[in-house]
């Protein structure tokens, strides 16, 4: 059977909206609509000029999802404008913000590491437990070394505790002796005592 | 027997408030973030949860309002503990629904008291 020729066909095409222009994603990252919004703050992954304005939403925006939109677009900038303005989150009173910031900050290893020095020395102890927390997941060189500076140093006993739960899936024999520093430091922690208990049959390979 | 669900997302903290409780005779279960202490309150009656505020994916208010919304629908009490010592902390978890509010370390006998007191009567045995 020969081809049959097609004939032309009478359907409309389908119209393909033209992409928004940067300045109207900008607008609509400030919508009533969430999704809008959402979408709009996806949208602007590799628009520099987007970073005020994203900053900017960081610490009003109130739906969880857009708020994640938002610090995923911000970090893969990865500058040292995006994480000290995210950085600032760190002591908000709102735990979901400041939990999606560390996380945030954990996944910039170009410019997260520069705060460090301002982050361990942070006046306010829960900044540096949220410090811990990225330093948990920061793809980093140095990230132990700074986990087991805390640990050596810092003077709270829940700043150790992170640093130490931070450290551990790292760790190895040879960190036993500051793990051991740090419980004799804070003799009357349970907690802490018994978590370096727990570990050390791992680390020293008597598990 | 009393069964417990400890939401931590630092894996040493799980241990220790795990060892504690089943040490004092409660059933404990585990969840490392709030949306899996969910899933796990949806498939599993508990009567106590123990839960941190800081948490990837779903933070510790978040999961205790979860808890308490009709998707889940437990009225089973609920222990928050967190490093947090903020003004106002603790009126977040009690907004969200919580119980009691604890700020960590917990004293170990303190917190067997507390979860026994929690589960009025049950006890960690019953």
């Amino acid at each position: 059977m020969g081809l049959v020729r097609k004939t032309a066909s009478t359907e409309p095409e389908e119209v393909v909206p033209p992409e928004p222009s940067v300045e109207t994603l900008l607008q609509q990252v400030q919508d009533t609509d969430p999704e809008l919004r959402r979408e709009a703050a996806l949208s602007l992954v590799e628009v520099a000029e987007a970073v005020p304005v994203l900053l900017a939403r960081v610490g009003v925006e109130t739906e969880a999802r857009v708020r994640d939109a938002v610090l995923t677009t911000l970090a893969a900038h990865d500058t040292a404008t995006v994480a000290a303005g995210l950085a600032v989150h760190l002591a908000s009173d709102e735990a979901g913000l400041r939990t999606a910031v560390a996380e945030a900050l954990a996944t910039m290893p170009r410019s997260a590491p520069d705060l460090m020095p301002d982050l361990l020395a942070a006046p306010d102890h829960d900044v540096r437990v949220m410090t811990a927390m990225i330093l948990a997941d920061l793809p980093h060189p140095d990230a132990k070394t700074w986990l087991l500076r805390m640990i050596a140093e810092d003077p709270h006993p829940n700043v150790v505790t992170g640093a130490i739960d931070a450290l551990l899936p790292a760790a190895d024999a040879g960190d036993v002796p500051v793990l051991q520093a740090a419980v004799a430091r804070f003799p009357d922690d349970p907690f802490l005592r018994f978590t370096v208990q727990a570990a050390l049959p791992r680390l020293t390979g008597t598990a | 027997m009393t069964r417990v669900l400890v939401v931590d997302d630092a894996a040493t903290v799980r241990l220790y408030h795990t060892s504690l409780l089943r040490e004092a005779g409660f059933d404990v279960a585990e969840a490392a973030n709030g949306l899996e202490a969910v899933e796990a309150a949806m498939s599993t009656p508990y009567d106590l949860f123990v839960v941190d505020v800081n948490m990837p994916k779903m933070n510790g208010y978040a999961c205790v309002e979860t808890l308490r919304s009709e998707t889940v629908g437990t009225a089973a009490p609920v222990l928050m503990i967190s490093t947090e010592d903020r003004p106002g902390d603790a009126d977040r978890a009690y907004q969200a629904g919580a119980n009691l509010y604890m700020v960590k370390p917990v004293d170990a006998e303190r917190l067997v008291r507390v979860a026994t007191m929690l589960t009025a009567g049950k006890g960690p045995a019953a």
